[in-house]
Order: C-alpha cells, then sequence, then structure tokens
C-alpha cells in the first residue's frame, strides 16, 4: 500500500507541474505589424496600437511581471505576418482583414481579439502630369497594387464599381516604398494606396484621382489585432492584459479632444500631421478608432470572405462567427467602464441609435 | 546524365565565369579606359548637360562614401553582410564537402543521387524563396539555410569533380605498391582532388556573397550593404546606389584576389609534394 | 582503365563480390537508379501531406500542386506566363549574347585595355544592378531586358576571348608560313578552333540568363513566372509557388539539355582534337 500512495503523490506532483509549466507566462511577448512603420524606435500610425506603442503602455503592464515585449515591424504587410504567424515567430498580429483571412483560409489558427483601426481609406495616386482622371481612365494601364494586403481587394471592389476587373489593367505587385519610388519616376501610370500617399501628394510629385472617403462605408478596409490560438490557450491571462491595453489606447484615441496630441504621436511613424488630418478629415476619432466587432465589422469580413472566395484569393471557405473571440474585449470594457462608450454600427455601417460618439 | 565528362564540364563552367588575367602584364593600360569614363563623367555633370536628379557628380558620390566611412554606417552595414554570409558559407561548405565526397566516392550514391542533384542546381536559388520563407520563417535561420545552398552547390560540383579526374596513373602507383582503401584515400586520391576542393570552396564564398546580397532583398534583413543599395533606390539617392555598387564589386574582387592569391601559393606546394 | 573505373575497382577492393544480375535486368536497373532519389520524396510527401505530420499551409499536398498546374494549363495562364518570360529571356540573351562576341572580339584585340575594367564590373552581381538600372529606366520591360543581357554576357564575353586566345601557336606558325592574310587566318585559323569554346559560352549565357530572369521577375513584374512565384507568395498560395518552381526548372533544364546535345556535336566535330 505504501508505496501505492508515494507513487501516486508523486504523479499528482509530477501532473500539477507539468499543468503549471504549460501555465507559465512566457518570457516575451512578440507583437507583429503588418506595415514597414517608421521613425526611431520605429512605429506606426492610424491605428491606436501605434498609440500603445509610441507610450511603451504594454512594456510598462508587463513590466512588473518581469516579461519582455518585442515589436516587429514588417515591410512585406500582411503576406509577411502571415509566414511569421505561420513559423510562430509572432504572438499576436496587427493585420488588414484580407491578410488575415488568407491566412485562415490556409490552415492558420487565430483569433480575432478587437477591432485596431476601422474604415481606413484607398485612394488612387497618379503622377502630377498624369491624363488619368478617373477610375475608367485605367484601363490597360501599369497600376501598382499591394497585393494579398486589405488594400488589394478594396482595389478590385473598386475597380469592379467602374466595370473594370483585374485582368483589364497591369497590376505591378510593389510595397509600400516600392511603389512611392516607382510613381514618383513614372515608371508606373498609377498607384492604389493609403495615407503613406498624402506626404507625395503634399511634395507637389503626384495627385490623388480617387478616393473612397465619404463613399459607401463597404469600400474600406478593415484592420484588427489577432492572436495565435495556441498562444492564447496557453497564456489567457497575459492575452487579457494586452487586450486591457489596446482598449485603453483605444479610448484615448476616441476622444476628440486629443485629436491633435494623436496625429503627433502618429507622425513620429513618418507620416506628417498633415497627412492624418487629412485621412482623418470629417470624421469622428471614435467612428475609426472603435475597437468594437460589432455588425460593421463582421459583415464586412463576412463580404471579404465572400469577394475573395469569388476572385480565387482563397481556396476555401472560411468561418467568421467562430473567428471573433470578444470576451478579451467584453471584460476590458466592463473593468474600464466603457460599456457605453462606443456606438455600435449596423451591417451597413451606419450608427446603431443616432450619431457617432462626440464630436468636436 | 552524372558522368564524369558532365562533372568537369560543370566544373569548367561555374570557373569559366571567374575573371581571366590579362596576359598582357602592364597594369597601367587597364587603368586607361576607368580613368576616361570619370573623367566623361565629371565632365558631364559639370556642364550639367542632362538634367536629371539623377546624374550626380564624382563628387557627390566621393562624399557620400566619405560621409558612410567616417559616419562607421559602412562598417556596420558591411559587417552585418559578411557575419550572415560567414555562417552560411561555413554551413554549406562543409555539408558540399561531405555531399561531394560521397558523390564522387561512392557509384551507387551517385548513380542515385546524382541527377537530382543536378536537375536541382538548374533552378535559380531564388525561386525558393518563398518556399524558404515559409518554412523557415523571415529570420536569420531563413537566411543562412539560403546561403548554406548557394555555398553548396559548387563544393559538391568540384569536390566530386576533383575526385573524378585523379590520374589514373597515381591510382596505378597506390594499387603496385599494395595500398590499402584508407590509404588510398588518404595519401594519394585527397591530394590530387584538392585544387579541385579548393576551387569549389572559393566559388562557394562568391556565391554565397551573392546569395546574401540577394537575401537582404527578398528576405527581412535589418542591416546590410545590400540594404544600403536598395534604401538609395527607394530614395532616388543615386550616389548611394553607385556607392553600394561600387562596395559590393570591391568586396567580390577582393575575395577572388585572395583566393587566387591563395591558389597559387596551393599550387606551388602541391606541385612539389 | 577510365578514373572513374580504376577509382571504384581501389575501393570495392575488400568490398563482397556483388550480386550478378543478367545483362537486360541490370540495364533495367540502371535506367531506374536515377528515379529512386525523387520517386522516394515524392512518396514521402504524399504520405506526409496525407497523415497530415505537415501542415497543408507549409507543404501542400503534391494532388493540390498538380491540380494548380492542371488549372494553370486549362485556363490558358501557363501560356502567358510561360509567353511573357520566354519573349523576355530571347530578347534579353539576344543582346547579351551579341554584345558579348562583340566585347570578347574586341578584348580579343585591345585586351589590356579593356579586361580589367570588365573583370571589375563582372564582379557586381545583377542584383546589385538591380537598383541603378531601376533608377535609369524604371520597372518596365527594359529593366529586364538589360539585366537579363548583363547575365548573359559576362560568360559569352569570357569564352570568346578564351576562345580566340587558344588557337595552338603551330597552326598560327603554319599560317605564317604559308602567308596567310590576317583575314585568311582568322577565318581559317582562329575561328574554328574558337567555335566549340564559343558555343559553351554562348550556353552558359543562356543558363545564367534563365537564372536571372526568376531574380528580374521576382522584383517587379505584372506577368511571367517569377510573377506567378510572387503572387503565390503573397496570397499564401504555396502550391502556386511550387508549380511556378517546377515550371522553371523544368523548361531550363530541357534547354540546358538542348544545348548541352548541340555543344557535344560541335565539339566532336573540332579540327584535330577528340570529343572534350
Amino acid at each position: 500500500m505504501k508505496p501505492m500512495r508515494h507513487l501516486l503523490r508523486w504523479t499528482a506532483l509530477l501532473a500539477t507541474a507539468l499543468a503549471a509549466s504549460a501555465q507559465a507566462a512566457p518570457d516575451t511577448i512578440r507583437i507583429g505589424v503588418a506595415t514597414a512603420g517608421g521613425g526611431d524606435p520605429v512605429t506606426w500610425g492610424g491605428s491606436p496600437g501605434g498609440v500603445a506603442r509610441a507610450n511603451n503602455w504594454l512594456e510598462e503592464e508587463f513590466k512588473a511581471s518581469g516579461i519582455k515585449v518585442e515589436w516587429l515591424f514588417f515591410k512585406g504587410a500582411g503576406p509577411a505576418v502571415n509566414e511569421a504567424l505561420s513559423n510562430k515567430q509572432i504572438d499576436f498580429a496587427y493585420q488588414g482583414d484580407l491578410p488575415s483571412i488568407v491566412g485562415r483560409s490556409n490552415g492558420l489558427k487565430t483569433k480575432v481579439l478587437l477591432v485596431s483601426g476601422a474604415r481606413n481609406n484607398l485612394y488612387l495616386v497618379t503622377p502630377t502630369q498624369s491624363a488619368i482622371q478617373s477610375i475608367k481612365d485605367l484601363k490597360g494601364r501599369t497600376v501598382s497594387i499591394f497585393r494579398g494586403t486589405n488594400g488589394h481587394l478594396v482595389a478590385i471592389n473598386v475597380l469592379a464599381a467602374d466595370g473594370l476587373a483585374e485582368r483589364d489593367i497591369k497590376g505591378v505587385n510593389l510595397d509600400t516604398g516600392s511603389a512611392q519610388a516607382a510613381l514618383v519616376s513614372n515608371g508606373v501610370d498609377a498607384a492604389f494606396g493609403g495615407y503613406e500617399w498624402f506626404k507625395v501628394r503634399d511634395q507637389g510629385l503626384a495627385k490623388v484621382v480617387y478616393s473612397t472617403q465619404g463613399r459607401d462605408p463597404a469600400l474600406t478596409r478593415q484592420a484588427a489585432l489577432l492572436v495565435r490560438s495556441e498562444f492564447e490557450q496557453a497564456n489567457p491571462a497575459e492575452v487579457q492584459r494586452v487586450v486591457d491595453v489596446f482598449v485603453r489606447a483605444a479610448h484615448w484615441s476616441s476622444e476628440e479632444k486629443n485629436r491633435d496630441e494623436l496625429f503627433r504621436i502618429w507622425a513620429r511613424s513618418g507620416t506628417p500631421v498633415a497627412s492624418w488630418t487629412a485621412e482623418f478629415d470629417k470624421q469622428p476619432l471614435a467612428q475609426r478608432n472603435s475597437p468594437l466587432a460589432d455588425d460593421f465589422i463582421v459583415a464586412r469580413y463576412k463580404a471579404v470572405v465572400g469577394d475573395a472566395l469569388k476572385l480565387k484569393l482563397i481556396r476555401r471557405e472560411v468561418t467568421v462567427d467562430d473567428w471573433f473571440d470578444t470576451r478579451y474585449l467584453k471584460a476590458a470594457l466592463k473593468k474600464q467602464g466603457l460599456e457605453g462608450y462606443w456606438n455600435a454600427s449596423d451591417a451597413k455601417g451606419q450608427p446603431k441609435g443616432g450619431p457617432a460618439v462626440a464630436s468636436r | 546524365m552524372s558522368g564524369p565528362a558532365s562533372l568537369s564540364r560543370d566544373a569548367a563552367e561555374l570557373a569559366a565565369v571567374q575573371p581571366l588575367r590579362p596576359v598582357d602584364r602592364s597594369r597601367w593600360r587597364g587603368l586607361v579606359l576607368p580613368a576616361v569614363a570619370i573623367a566623361l563623367w565629371a565632365l558631364l555633370s559639370w556642364l550639367d548637360v542632362v538634367n536629371s536628379a539623377l546624374l550626380v557628380s564624382p563628387q557627390k558620390v566621393f562624399a557620400t562614401a566619405a560621409d558612410q566611412i567616417l559616419s562607421g554606417r559602412l562598417w556596420r552595414a558591411l559587417g552585418a553582410s559578411l557575419a550572415r554570409e560567414a555562417t552560411g558559407f561555413l554551413i554549406g561548405t562543409a555539408s558540399g564537402l561531405v555531399l561531394g565526397a560521397l558523390l564522387g566516392l561512392w557509384p551507387l550514391f551517385d548513380r542515385i543521387v546524382g541527377p537530382s542533384f543536378n536537375t536541382f542546381k538548374q533552378i535559380s536559388l531564388f525561386a525558393w524563396i518563398p518556399l524558404i520563407s515559409v518554412w523557415f520563417g523571415l529570420g536569420d535561420v531563413a537566411k543562412v539555410v539560403f546561403l548554406s545552398l548557394a555555398a553548396l552547390v559548387p563544393v559538391v560540383v568540384n569536390t566530386c569533380d576533383g575526385i573524378r579526374t585523379v590520374p589514373p596513373a597515381l591510382l596505378e602507383v597506390a594499387r603496385v605498391y599494395g595500398f590499402t582503401r584508407w590509404q588510398t584515400l588518404a595519401q594519394v586520391v585527397l591530394p590530387a582532388a584538392l585544387p579541385a576542393i579548393f576551387t569549389g570552396v572559393y566559388l562557394a564564398l562568391i556565391y554565397s556573397w551573392l546569395a546574401t546580397i540577394g537575401a537582404e532583398y527578398l528576405l527581412v534583413a535589418g542591416k546590410g550593404i545590400g540594404n544600403t543599395l536598395i534604401e538609395g533606390s527607394e530614395h532616388f539617392q543615386m550616389d548611394l546606389v553607385i556607392f553600394g555598387m561600387f562596395v559590393i564589386g570591391l568586396v567580390g574582387w577582393l575575395m577572388n584576389a585572395s583566393a587566387r592569391a591563395l591558389e597559387r601559393r596551393l599550387a606551388r606546394w602541391t606541385g612539389r609534394a | 582503365m577510365s578514373a572513374e573505373a580504376e577509382l571504384s575497382a581501389v575501393l570495392q577492393r575488400d568490398a563482397v563480390t556483388p550480386l550478378r544480375l543478367s545483362l537486360p535486368w541490370r540495364r533495367l536497373g540502371d535506367a531506374a537508379l536515377p528515379w529512386l532519389l525523387p520517386a522516394a520524396l515524392l512518396a514521402l510527401w504524399f504520405v506526409g501531406a496525407g497523415q497530415g505530420w505537415i501542415s497543408p499551409q507549409v507543404l501542400p499536398p503534391p494532388e493540390f500542386v498538380a491540380e494548380t498546374l492542371r488549372d494553370l494549363a486549362t485556363s490558358g495562364d501557363l501560356w502567358l506566363h510561360v509567353s511573357t518570360s520566354f519573349a523576355r529571356v530571347g530578347v534579353g540573351f539576344a543582346i547579351g549574347t551579341l554584345l558579348g562576341l562583340l566585347l570578347g572580339t574586341a578584348m580579343g584585340r585591345v585586351e589590356a585595355y579593356l579586361l580589367p575594367s570588365f573583370n571589375a564590373l563582372v564582379q557586381i552581381p545583377v542584383l546589385a544592378w538591380l537598383p541603378f538600372v531601376l533608377l535609369i529606366v524604371g520597372i518596365g520591360e527594359p529593366l529586364k531586358y538589360i539585366l537579363i543581357a548583363k547575365a548573359a554576357l559576362v560568360p559569352v564575353a569570357l569564352n570568346t576571348l578564351q576562345g580566340f586566345r587558344q588557337t595552338p601557336q603551330s597552326l598560327r606558325e603554319v599560317g605564317e608560313v604559308y602567308g596567310y592574310s590576317r583575314r585568311q587566318q582568322v577565318l581559317e585559323i582562329v575561328l574554328p578552333h574558337a567555335v566549340p569554346t564559343l558555343f559553351t559560352g554562348v550556353r552558359l549565357g543562356f543558363t545564367k540568363a534563365w537564372l536571372s530572369l526568376v531574380v528580374v521577375e521576382l522584383v517587379a513584374s505584372s506577368e511571367g513566372l517569377g510573377y506567378l512565384i510572387v503572387y503565390g507568395r503573397q496570397l499564401f498560395q504555396l502550391d502556386l509557388v511550387m508549380a511556378a518552381v517546377v515550371i522553371v526548372g523544368a523548361i531550363g533544364w530541357a534547354i540546358d539539355r538542348l544545348l548541352e546535345r548541340l555543344e557535344n556535336t560541335l565539339h566532336r566535330h573540332r579540327p584535330g582534337g577528340a570529343a572534350r
């Protein structure tokens, strides 16, 4: 009897130790950001995440536990982040809608925690002297598109709205930096891109021919914070703390009184304040920086899945409903007393129950 | 397909793109063309004949060069690139020597693995980059894998070729003297194959240098001389681009020159043996 | 006895006498050997994907790759991309070979002036030329032609020079004794000896051109095999990447074999020389 009891006790101890080590906190938390970013230290703008990064809120949060935070920036944007996720080189990812869907459709196991930059615009730019005046003029021209990023799908939809298919233009795959170099040197006739082009426009080197600002919200692109399922299952406490910080950043970024300061913080990434003013023109910050995965967001992600399937950008159906894991978000909102702060939008992007929170 | 004839050709092919040494030893004549070219360049940019931000004067390139050297940026970038190359080169060469020896000494192994290897080396290494970056990530492991592959190919080809083309006369002598298998290998085959093996190793150095630049383009890199080039290109700084090209060419030339000097010394040594 | 046979004899001296099979079986065995390794790898791939040892995003099952190849072929996309790549290599290779021949010949005359500069420029790899040429001509077709031409030019020029150098001195002396004019010397003595080496240079030039095609298309293009690789990478479709790699390898191999045959013929007919 005695040996048996010893054996049982040791087995129990071992099991507990193993379980505990599985729950043991990681020594580094790595966050991958789907953009090259800029500045020193490298940061990015256009998302509340950039605020958290610039203010070191995550590092402060985890300093007491002795956990380091590592931010990794990817010039290859969303597609490169997928490669990093696939190799478990990062635990969290800030990534656009299409690339995260592409990753999921190819078997990457992730969870969407919260939205971190909604309704980003897409622009069509050309060299200043160009004869191209509208989308229709793009037929047969060389156009730079960053394939696999969330801009890719919006570009296709924008073309489709004017009766053009991706085949009707000569699409060249160029990342953000290369696209700017190419357009300015007349290497391409036009380029699809985002806020990075305002700086070039303000230097007199390009003109914006088309903008999704003020149009159907379905023509915008979203970005979210994702986590690897494996990491989330092993470290729920750490995930909650990361979400808490991001919600705090989202709250700060949604206060109109912080508008100037927000743009200044984002300008540290190399994109000047004037560009942010242009990008967020006539839009309430709360609408862009809300972390809620509301009906609009879910509808957009489902639409992107549908479009991607139709265009053969993905080959397998992707379920959206079981992908969003909003438990952490809800807990964070409750903890910070922000449950009623942001207005959810309906599937069409219109705020439910009245205009969006707090105007100027 | 993998007989000695095609391997000799492959070895010759790899060597054929290395610079030939001028028969005429007069050094000064070689400098005439570059001197004229630079003078012409300086003249054109001074006259402002071509109105373009891209035509930078030689002075500007010098100034940029001086800045890069003195501020230490050149050394940091070069150091990073060379460090990466060193790791890949060592791993690739070591595995290449083993694989090449196996192919050269074991006919059965050669018949099974040889054709596949031949086909593999036909495919540009750069085509493997997307696969490498998915399998090994975007960090240093991927880069080292890529560089090792680049170094491995010439080492395998030349080692195998060197072993195969040991003069039959030498083997005859070994048989007459009753050498065992190991003695033959160590005292006859190896020294005879050494020059070819050396060629393979020095080609590996060059190829892994070329691959280092490529890796900096296509895999996320960080610091490196290739990145200096790319940044120059993206920011329209032609002077930085020219400077970068010059540095890369210079490093390549230095590698070639030192390898040749070593080779000559080695040839003298084995000649005497 | 050939060196190879000698060597194996030496090495197998202590080994057990192998099983002697009858000739037809041995021939079959010989022919099958090269396929052993690829077959084993393919089998491993099949089983690994089927058993789920490897996740599909890291290595797509072979059936996927085959399916993608088939889709490409039937939709006509394959033809579009292959022909674009071919056209690019064709133009670049032609330009490079022509320039290489001219340069090699020129260096044959004024070697001391040209060769050192040529050697220096050769040290700079195609990829290092890319930003420079990109800034000058942009990302259109000329960029690709120029870079591919550069890749082809180097071996052609060097081999041309080599070819002209290697005319045996004895034959040159015979020409002098017979009072051949310069033109006769070149046409009847130098050239026939140089042609095989020249052709080796051309063959190497093509190999280099085909290799640099992938590199050049990886950077900026809207069609082509390299473009397919990039597209597949951006959209995480590894089967597309692998299909494109297979096609690139297959074409490169096929053309290389063809050129090798031609080269062997030329070498056999080389004046006064045995086969290489």
